[in-house]
């Protein structure tokens, strides 16, 4: 089976500083991974240099066969890869379903006379948009939130808002940055379940970063390590668990879970 | 709909005011309206010399009321009598009707329903500038303003950039749109004789307005390409340089007059026209705001990163905004010019930029209504408050920094407009707008 | 050849004053994030309280209660002035800018604008609108070399200007308190854990931006003595220009920006129509925008608008 996400020898630099060296992967539809590492191991840079936020200097990210490498951040979103970030990122002064709403720009056919003088073609368009960011809603169990302005809410909405926010994207692989962080026993399990819906639902691929090594052993089929931008040891949860490397590098350090 | 909640109710002294306007809609205070400036024009004259005042009050009396104080209880009469009572009774009376009328239009055609509330406007406005010159003046020239304000809100409010180049669009329309009417269809000193039938005129004078826009929007571009690569403060001080640039440009081109500026322009910007811009402006910017487009621009302000990560082109969005402001910046030039029949590069300079930045950021930041608010209040209040000559400039500018330090985003501020709100019948139930509520 | 030089000694006099109110933009946009702008108007100010003290001490003189020699006067206006007005500056941060601390920039922005208003206006409604004329501290010496005009004025102005402006960034380089701002340009939202009073250290900000702007304002009453109420709001905003060109919170970049500023100025009105200074001197400054974007020295940033 080919892989819909294939990631080629990918390399970054910062200064002379090497961020990420020679990263690898391979990710199916329905299948979750994970990437687990110390804190400045480059987790996030991998995120970023695969979504386009940094350019790589060397490798290739291909999508079915095409490279995204040079991209720009809202093209390679636009052709299925959406991410969460690990600080939310949200829009302050929006609310939750405008946040859902915009994320469908891509999808968005009306153009500028649409927006102009309110078309019939963009009231049409206005509506199924609606109703599809209703839709990521209701998947997350928000939907009743909708018009409420983001500062007000939660924490643990908040994480599930910008799922949903990812989601209106029409993603076919997710990046999850931390989607557990700082979260109580109670959402952790919520969410867990979440990405678990994700994958048999809608048959996502899901790429995750995370910290608790529960987390990881529970939901991914295979788990990578990260240390100092390089991929250490590659395997099983449980592989990963007993690998030496890892007890080395990352057990050792921080036991977190 | 609603953003966030501005204020809680007043109250007790809130109550007795809800109680006498409780359920009239729009539509009966504008009739109301339109029957006090039925009878100012009628009787206006009589009542002030009844009343022994020296001639209609003008702005509401302010004009002389803050000289002579003896003249306070008097204008205040007039205005009770002529404007007061009947605003308030005849919106009282016609409630039942009024609301009758906008549930069948908000039914049927929401859109005629507008149209019906904006003809009433420009009715009112029509009658109540009949009467002076000054008011005329003064109304145009906030409408104008509106349109100013509430382009500039789309940049700085909506998209959250501090852009300092209004007063060189402006200026560009200007220049650019009076070219068209002077070389175009008029006989001037500067230019000789009318290209085209100057009859024509009048019906090209749209083409006039656009080609001002345009030019205006070509000029933004010159701003946005070089500061829409980076982020930060750089869209300030380029966009400063740039009205430098356009206003000094302008003084040293001598074909247009250069510092003594350009004269001549044909009369065509009349109240319907400044009007009907002004309306187009505020429609037009109304539903951008409120597109996705629209919101993709709150997204850039609020978190560019996470707009670029879910799909939305940043750049592109950016670029079309600032030139959309632009655009309407140099429609409004086009008008500034021709209702003033006169303009000079001094007008477009930092007093300029300050009074735009003044009036938006009174008003509002992420909201049309805001705008529209800060605009009128602040140019109405500059103007009644002439009497007081210099002290003028103490307490226009001491009352923004109370707004600024009490509602740091302006009285307004992120709000949506939905005009389908505004027109609907206010005694409970029916019509498709907005239930009662919402729109608030 | 000849020429050039005397403009030169021009622009270095020229910009000298725009160096000295650049600075003060500079400290506050680095450390609060925020266009002063009413900095120009405190320039203004600056001067009018110079030209106050200068006039109260030569009054003194004649009426022969306190006998100083020029220099000494010029001195005390100086230092008096300067510290008067950084009162001035430090009022308006308390009342203007620092209920401001958590709302949009461009709120703040707005009250600075006003505030300049209400400075200018105040100044119309306390002087009437006669002209102030600055009074004659110094007996002007002209030298010549080599057929260039150099007078004692012109070196004083350009060796106070640039003195002060290595006195502060001697003092912001060495002093705790200096220290304290350079963190918080670096920082502004971990500074206060870090137990560094953020409201001393603003108001210290303005209190030095606005002594600086002071003793602009007298080096340029002694070189054009006629004062007026609006003075200030051309040469802030240009200054302000300045500010941003030698690059974010540079104190260096915003001293030679200046200079840059009154040297493109000078050398422009010397080549072409002295109409056309400020289309060309724009002109140039936004081509170096477009290829510097960050400033002659200032490094890339991000800025997260607090809006």
């Amino acid at each position: 089976m080919t892989a819909l996400l294939r990631v080629e020898h990918l390399s970054h630099a910062f200064g002379g500083l090497k961020a990420v060296s020679d990263y690898r992967l391979e990710l199916s539809p329905g299948e979750i991974r994970g990437l687990i590492g110390p804190n400045g191991a480059g987790k996030t840079t991998v995120f970023n240099l695969i979504t386009g936020i940094y350019r790589p200097d060397e490798g290739r990210v291909l999508l079915e066969g095409k490279d995204l490498v040079g991209l720009a951040p809202y093209e390679i979103a636009a052709r299925g890869l959406g991410r969460t970030f690990q600080n939310m990122l949200l829009w302050r002064h929006m609310t939750v379903l405008e946040h859902v709403k915009v994320a469908r720009w891509s999808k968005v056919r009306y153009g500028l006379g649409g927006a102009f003088f309110g078309t019939a073609a963009r009231r049409r368009e206005e509506a199924e948009h609606e109703a599809a960011a209703r839709k990521c809603l209701a998947f997350f169990g928000i939907e009743d939130l909708a018009p409420q302005v983001i500062a007000n809410l939660p924490y643990g909405a908040q994480r599930k808002v910008e799922m949903a926010r990812a989601l209106a994207t029409e993603p076919r692989i997710l990046f999850l940055d931390e989607p557990t962080a700082g979260m109580n026993p109670e959402e952790l399990a919520q969410m867990m379940t979440m990405i678990r819906r994700l994958r048999d639902e809608l048959g996502l691929g899901i790429f995750l970063i995370e910290h608790r090594l529960r987390v990881v052993m529970e939901l991914c089929r295979r788990v990578q390590a990260l240390v100092f931008g390089e991929v250490i040891a590659e395997g099983t949860p449980e592989e990963i668990r007993n690998h030496p490397r890892v007890i080395e590098a990352y057990l050792g350090k921080e036991i977190v879970a | 709909m609603n953003r966030r909640n501005g204020g809680t109710d007043g109250g007790i002294r809130a109550r007795a005011a809800a109680r006498l306007t409780r359920g009239i809609p729009l539509l009966a205070w504008l009739l109301g309206a339109l029957l006090a400036a039925i009878l100012e024009s009628w009787f206006g004259r009589e009542l002030a010399d009844l009343l022994d005042l020296p001639r209609v009050p003008v702005l509401f009396g302010f004009e002389y009321a803050l000289n002579k104080p003896q003249l306070i209880p008097a204008t205040l009469a007039f205005l009770l009598l002529v404007y007061g009572v009947p605003l308030v009774l005849g919106a009282r009376l016609l409630r039942a009707p009024a609301n009758a009328i906008a549930r069948a239009l908000a039914d049927r055609a929401p859109a005629v329903s507008v149209l019906v509330h904006l003809a009433l406007v420009y009715a009112v406005l029509h009658l109540w500038t009949d009467l002076s010159d000054y008011r005329l003046i003064v109304v145009k020239i906030t409408l104008i303003a509106v349109m100013l304000t509430l382009s500039l809100n789309v940049v700085n409010g909506y998209m959250g950039e501090f852009s300092c180049s209004h007063p060189g669009f402006m200026a560009l329309g200007a220049y650019a749109g009076s070219l068209v009417t002077i070389v175009g269809f008029t006989k001037s000193q500067m230019f000789g004789p009318p290209l085209l039938p100057p009859a024509l005129g009048p019906y090209l004078f749209p083409l006039a307005l656009v080609i001002g826009g345009a030019v205006a929007a070509v000029g933004a571009l010159a701003v946005a390409i070089p500061s829409f690569r980076t982020r930060g403060d750089y869209l300030a001080i380029i966009s400063l340089a740039f009205t430098f640039i356009v206003k000094s440009l302008i003084e040293n081109l001598e074909a247009v007059g250069g510092p003594r500026g350009l004269r001549g322009q044909p009369d065509w910007a009349n109240l319907p026209v400044v009007f009907a811009c002004t309306v187009l402006c505020v429609g037009v910017i109304n539903q951008f705001v409120r597109s996705i487009y629209g919101l993709a621009l709150n997204a850039v302000r609020d978190n560019e990163m996470a707009a670029e990560a879910m799909t939305i082109n940043t750049r592109r969005t950016k670029m079309i905004a600032f030139l959309f402001a632009a655009f309407w910046a140099g429609v409004a030039g086009v008008l500034f010019a021709h209702v003033l029949r006169y303009v000079n590069p001094g007008t477009f300079g930092l007093q300029q930029l300050a009074e735009v930045l003044a009036m938006m950021y009174f008003g509002g930041l992420n909201s049309v209504v805001g705008s529209i608010v800060g605009a009128v209040s602040i140019n109405l209040v500059s103007e009644m408050l002439r009497p007081l000559e210099i002290w003028k400039w103490v307490f226009i500018p001491l009352l923004l920094i109370l707004v600024m330090i009490f509602r740091p985003t302006g009285l307004i501020a992120f709000r949506e407009f939905d005009p389908l709100a505004l027109v609907r019948p206010r005694d409970g139930g029916g019509g498709r707008g907005t239930p009662r509520g919402e729109g608030r | 050849m000849t020429v050039f030089l005397q403009n030169l000694v021009n622009a270095l006099q020229w910009g000298s004053f725009y160096a000295l109110i650049a600075i003060g933009y500079s400290m506050v946009y680095s450390i609060l994030m925020l266009f002063n702008f009413a900095h120009g108007d405190v320039f203004m100010t600056g001067a009018y309280i110079g030209c106050g003290i200068a006039l109260l001490l030569v009054g003194l003189g004649s009426a022969g209660i306190l006998v100083l020699p020029g220099w000494l006067v010029l001195v005390l206006t100086l230092l008096l002035a300067m510290v008067v007005t950084a009162c001035l500056g430090m009022f308006i941060e308390r009342v203007g800018y620092r209920p401001l601390r958590d709302a949009p920039r461009a709120s703040a922005a707005i009250t600075g604008l006003m505030i300049g208003i209400i400075l200018e206006t105040g100044n119309l409604i306390l002087l009437g609108a006669q002209r102030v004329k600055f009074p004659a501290l110094i007996q002007p010496v002209t030298y010549e070399l080599g057929g260039v005009f150099v007078t004692n004025q012109k070196i004083m102005i350009v060796i106070v200007a640039l003195g002060l402006a290595l006195a502060l960034h001697q003092f912001i380089r060495r002093t705790r308190w200096g220290m304290a701002m350079r963190a918080m340009a670096f920082d502004y939202a971990v500074v206060p854990l870090m137990g560094v009073p953020i409201n001393r250290i603003a108001a210290l900000t303005f209190a030095l931006g606005s002594g600086l702007a002071a003793a602009a304002g007298i080096l340029f009453g002694m070189a054009y003595p006629v004062l007026d109420p609006y003075m200030g709001i051309v040469f802030g905003w240009k200054s302000f220009v300045a500010a941003i060109l030698g690059g974010r919170g540079s104190i260096l970049g915003a001293t030679l920006a200046g200079f840059l500023l009154g040297f493109i100025e000078i050398f422009v009105a010397m080549v072409f129509p002295s109409t056309l200074r400020d289309f060309i001197a724009y002109s140039i400054i936004l081509l170096i925008l477009v290829f510097r974007p960050y400033g002659l020295f200032g490094e890339p940033y991000s800025v997260r608008l607090r809006l």
